[in-house]
């Protein structure tokens, strides 16, 4: 199987069609498509020994082509609640540039995230955030609440933890249960944009990267019965109504499956039925299941391992 | 007093009280207090939930009468009270007053800067209207006093005292219910500031 790498092009709408189709006759794919006013961003997964044909074409249309390492990563962006005391600075910020690499996030605030003694997090929303591939939860500047108080939020959550928080002397370890703590981007009232602050949000792409890495890596030893990105291929061919669907990822990657958004009740019959060319239906390789955001479908393929063959 | 005169921000780690201060500063200036504020003192104690403010606030100026922004005329043969606006700033406050007394129908906006009331007693009504209190810059102060401290306390802190006096505001908030002690220490930070703010 040819080993995709992700990378997002930025430039003008002027005949990026052609990219468009290079990337179909490659047999890559294209996971967004996002056009604002003039300019396009298209993120997209590129066969590795074709990247220098699309970087001549998209140098030839006077565009940017770029690594994209969170391509087809969805994140949950977690705050404590939706007051402004988190929001929009610094949990929409967090967002926002998570998803300069790529990544689709989604903010979720908790009903009663907040607080010391009295801060917890529902089951509904635990496996709400379980159902993505990473979590950012962002804290606030008490290191006292950091380490001690805030982590039985992470009770539940099975998917790996990142951190946020204003102390910059606090180190991962000191956090139970994160795999990442990044400091700097504590409680603010203004938008992230001093010197320290721009670099702890780098620093945080950095780290959420080499999670994303290392998931694939783990994935690696046991492959996904089928790529993420042919399912989204084969449901854009085979469900016309997705292209009605106004959300700006209605069909949002993730590591080990994707989110389709479309109304259970109505279309999951047919996503269970949709048929790949070896002849076997998705059903076969794939859990297909009520997603609690909303009601969309949320596909998890299951493993090689499990199914006893990959297409 | 200048504003912000005294500064300060307390806490047992060093770079929490920085993060404080420019939270402080931030709601500060997006609710314009800055001015109004003449010392202010924080402490903070997360170990114990635990959040106190004690604030003296500079002269906020005087009630608004209607004599101050505008000039009034009656005009007995027309059946009329003309308000000539110079100070637009206060103007739906002017108006909501008005409409509340004389109702929307007999007031009219011929431009920007004229405001026609129709009445039956044009001399006394005019009389009334000059000695009109129009804006309470206190009030609207209080309100954003109020704001900020929720805005700068941590969220979780939701037990609440606050007390506003002559110049002085003081607020304590925590997780826990709210001992005696703290409220006393908050009244005598406060002490402290108006002693001269040095600490």
């Amino acid at each position: 199987m040819a080993v995709l790498l992700p990378y997002l092009y930025t430039g003008g709408v002027h005949k990026h069609g052609l990219l468009i189709e290079l990337m179909e006759d490659l047999g890559g794919y294209i996971i967004q498509k996002v056009v604002t006013g003039t300019e396009v961003n298209l993120i997209m997964l590129v066969p590795e020994k074709d990247v220098h044909i699309v970087k001549k074409l998209s140098d030839e249309l006077l565009g940017v082509l770029m690594e994209a390492p969170l391509t087809g990563v969805e994140i949950a962006v977690v705050s404590p609640t939706l007051a402004s005391h988190h929001l929009p600075h610094s949990a929409c910020d967090v967002a926002e540039y998570l998803r300069h690499p790529g990544a689709n996030t989604n903010m979720i605030g908790l009903a009663r995230g907040m607080g010391r003694r009295v801060s917890l997090s529902m089951d509904y929303e635990r496996k709400l955030i379980n159902e993505h591939d990473i979590a950012v939860f962002s804290f606030g500047s008490f290191s006292d609440c950091i380490t001690k108080k805030k982590p039985k939020l992470f009770e539940g959550i099975e998917i790996p933890i990142v951190v946020t928080g204003g102390p910059a002397e606090l180190k991962t370890e000191d956090v139970p249960g994160a795999d990442l703590y990044v400091g700097n981007i504590g409680r603010v009232s203004h938008r992230l944009r001093r010197t320290e602050e721009v670099n702890a949000l780098e620093s945080l792409n950095e780290g959420v990267s080499k999670i994303a890495d290392n998931i694939r890596k783990q994935q690696a030893k046991d492959p996904l019965a089928v790529l993420p990105a042919r399912v989204m291929k084969e449901i854009e061919n085979q469900v016309p109504e997705i292209r009605t669907v106004l959300s700006p990822a209605p069909l949002t990657l993730q590591l080990d499956g994707l989110r389709v958004k479309l109304p259970y009740d109505e279309f999951h019959e047919k996503i269970e039925k949709l048929e790949f060319d070896e002849g076997v239906t998705l059903s076969e390789l794939a859990n297909i299941s009520r997603s609690k955001m909303k009601n969309y479908i949320l596909i998890k393929i299951k493993s090689k391992s499990d199914v006893g063959f990959a297409i | 007093m200048d504003s912000l005169e005294t500064f300060v921000v307390e806490s047992a780690i060093d770079s929490e009280k920085e993060f404080y201060r420019k939270i402080i500063e931030d709601n500060l200036a997006s609710l314009k207090l800055a001015p109004a504020i003449g010392r202010i003192k924080v402490v903070l104690r997360p170990e114990d939930s635990l959040f106190q403010m004690a604030i003296i606030l500079r002269d906020v100026g005087t009630r608004v009468t209607t004599i101050d922004i505008a000039d009034v005329e009656a005009k007995p043969v027309a059946g009329e009270v003309v308000i000539l606006i110079k100070k637009e700033q206060y103007i739906p406050e002017l108006l909501t007053k008005l409409w509340g007394r004389y109702g929307k129908a007999n007031i009219s906006q011929p431009d920007r800067w004229t405001v026609a009331i129709s009445t039956d007693r044009p001399a006394e009504e005019a009389a009334f209207l000059k000695e009109m209190m129009v804006a309470d810059p206190r009030h609207r102060l209080h309100e954003n006093l109020v704001e900020f401290a929720i805005r700068a306390t941590p969220e979780g802190f939701r037990v609440r005292y606050h007390l506003y006096k002559d110049n002085s505001f003081v607020f304590v908030a925590s997780e826990e219910a709210l001992k005696t002690e703290w409220i006393e220490e908050a009244g005598a930070m406060l002490d402290e500031l108006m002693k001269g703010g040095k600490t």
